[in-house]
């Protein structure tokens, strides 16, 4: 990934070799820990140039400290989630809805979204949610004492979820994780592809359920109004194809790391097997040790930030596993802690543009987390082998295969 | 004791009302009806709890001996 060159605006002693994609720990590594490797920038200044620090190798501001992040992320006037990363990949310009839109035009579409993914609407999907994991884990029981977490219960529970909330049926579940992954992870090919496939997909689902509505997601998108019109195609693709990306990996992975967690740590697991009320409590936990996404803002002005001279067009970077390991925010950040009270970690982001999916993103991971330990006795990572943990865009891991033989 | 809501920095995390879902109400949307809010007695304890779970730093407790009254 070749580095642009960094801007004549940013003083030299500010950058830093430091990068969520190139610093050591950062490509897939077996039983490596790219949270950790992240939290070592506590040790420096509150904000610092990472010369290479998106996908693409542009250079960002790295804002370090929790209270800083809240104040970029709560002023969408000075840093604007403008960026249509999506459609870039496309050589094409139009907003993930609502994710690459500013308020006030935002907000409309965050209103009109909001009552389908509340609090209040996410205990209706509970059933079914758990009817799921359940049905899942019961499968993974019955077939032997060892399992691929990732393979054979966190990607399918979570893509499963999706396809019932977008009203799609199960047996494309793994074209649409063949997608996830070439979208996310792919190279410059694959990435494109995956793109395009995904966009023609929600566009057809898009036309049919204008012909023929139906009960469900895509339905209500299509024929609902804002400000008294209707959507527009654009509008309703960028909507479909956020859905699309957002709740897939992001989920699958908090699964993962959970289960990572509790495989190495007995004594929590079998805390956590014999209270269960204590889960709801360290999913918490979980999310602060082990988030997964970096949120990126492009400034809209000239802004000196705690000295540093941010010009309008530069990137900011608030990635949430830093904020979430920041000292001045939490005790003991580098400990987890399942008990921990007064928990505001930044997992789902600040702001406006507050995870739109994270009262259904929590239910489906502590039901996950009940419905394992409940099912699956004592277990760890099997001996010979290592999960494969990574960062970048979004943090994952792979290869998680847990032995209760 | 009188929890002082600023509903213009709410953004939704309804960790409040995970806390203390009697204290705080959400709108359809999830997010925190407008006006402060009186705490009866007995709820005193989870309704401080609720406010210190804010991400946002939305919810302010107010321990002013007239709150108290
Ligand atoms: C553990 C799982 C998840 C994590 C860690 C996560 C994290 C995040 C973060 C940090 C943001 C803020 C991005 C920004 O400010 O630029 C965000 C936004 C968003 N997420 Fe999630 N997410 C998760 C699951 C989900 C799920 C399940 C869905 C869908 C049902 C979802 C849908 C969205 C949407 C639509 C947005 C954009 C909201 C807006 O711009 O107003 N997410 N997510
Ligand atoms: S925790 Fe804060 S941001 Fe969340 S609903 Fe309550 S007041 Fe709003």
């Amino acid at each position: 990934m070749a580095a642009n060159p960094v801007p004549d605006h940013v003083p030299p002693e500010m950058v830093r070799d430091f990068s969520l994609f190139t610093s050591p720990g950062m490509a897939p590594t077996p039983n490596g820990d790219p949270h950790a490797a992240v939290a070592c920038v506590h040790a420096g200044p509150p904000i610092f140039y990472s010369p290479c620090n998106t996908r693409d190798g542009r250079g960002t501001w790295v804002i370090t400290r929790a209270t800083d992040q809240r104040r970029v992320l709560q002023d969408a006037e000075s840093f604007s989630s403008h960026r249509s990363i999506f459609a870039s990949a496309l050589g094409e310009k139009w907003p993930m809805i609502p994710l690459e839109l500013d308020p006030p035009a935002h907000g409309v579409f965050r209103s009109l979204l909001n009552p389908l993914l509340s609090p209040k609407r996410v205990t209706e999907l509970e059933p079914a949610i758990r009817e799921r994991a359940i049905m899942l884990i019961k499968r993974i029981a019955a077939s032997g004492t060892s399992c691929d977490v990732m393979k054979d219960f966190a990607f399918p529970f979570a893509v499963n979820i999706f396809l019932r909330f977008l009203g799609l049926p199960d047996h494309r579940l793994d074209t649409f994780v063949g997608w996830a992954k070439d979208l996310l992870h792919g190279d410059d090919v694959r990435r494109p592809a995956a793109a395009r496939t995904i966009v023609a997909f929600i566009d057809e689902l898009a036309a049919m359920r204008c012909k023929e509505p139906v009960d469900d997601f895509m339905t209500f998108i299509v024929q609902t109004q804002v400000e008294g019109r209707q959507l527009t195609d654009e509008e309703v693709r960028g909507i479909g194809v956020l859905i699309f990306v957002a709740g897939l990996d992001t989920v699958a992975a908090a699964i993962g790391f959970d289960l990572a967690y509790l495989a190495r740590n007995l004594k929590d697991q079998e805390l956590l097997r014999s209270e269960p009320d204590r889960i709801a409590l360290a999913a918490e936990e979980l999310l602060r040790a082990y988030p997964t996404v970096q949120i990126t803002r492009v400034a809209t002005k000239d802004i000196d930030f705690e000295g540093a001279p941010i010009r309008k067009g530069d990137y900011v970077s608030c990635a949430t596993m830093i904020a979430n390991r920041d000292p001045a925010e939490f005790e003991s950040p580098n400990t987890v802690d399942l008990a921990r009270e007064g928990n505001r970690h930044a997992a789902f982001g600040y702001g406006p543009h507050r995870c739109l999916g994270s009262h259904l993103a929590r239910r489906e991971i502590v039901i996950g987390l009940e419905e394992w330990l409940a099912r699956i006795p004592a277990f760890r990572i099997k001996k010979g082998t290592a999960p494969i943990n990574y960062g970048g865009h979004v943090f994952g891991i792979e290869n998680l295969i847990l032995d209760w033989s | 004791m009188r929890i002082i809501v600023q509903k213009a920095k709410c953004q939704g995390h309804a960790r409040c009302s995970a806390q203390a879902p009697d204290v705080f109400k959400l709108d359809d949307e999830g997010y925190i009806l407008p006006g402060d809010i009186e705490v009866a007695e007995g709820e005193q304890r989870l309704a401080s709890r609720g406010a210190q779970s804010c991400p946002e730093r939305a919810l302010e407790l107010d321990r002013t001996p007239a709150a108290r009254g």
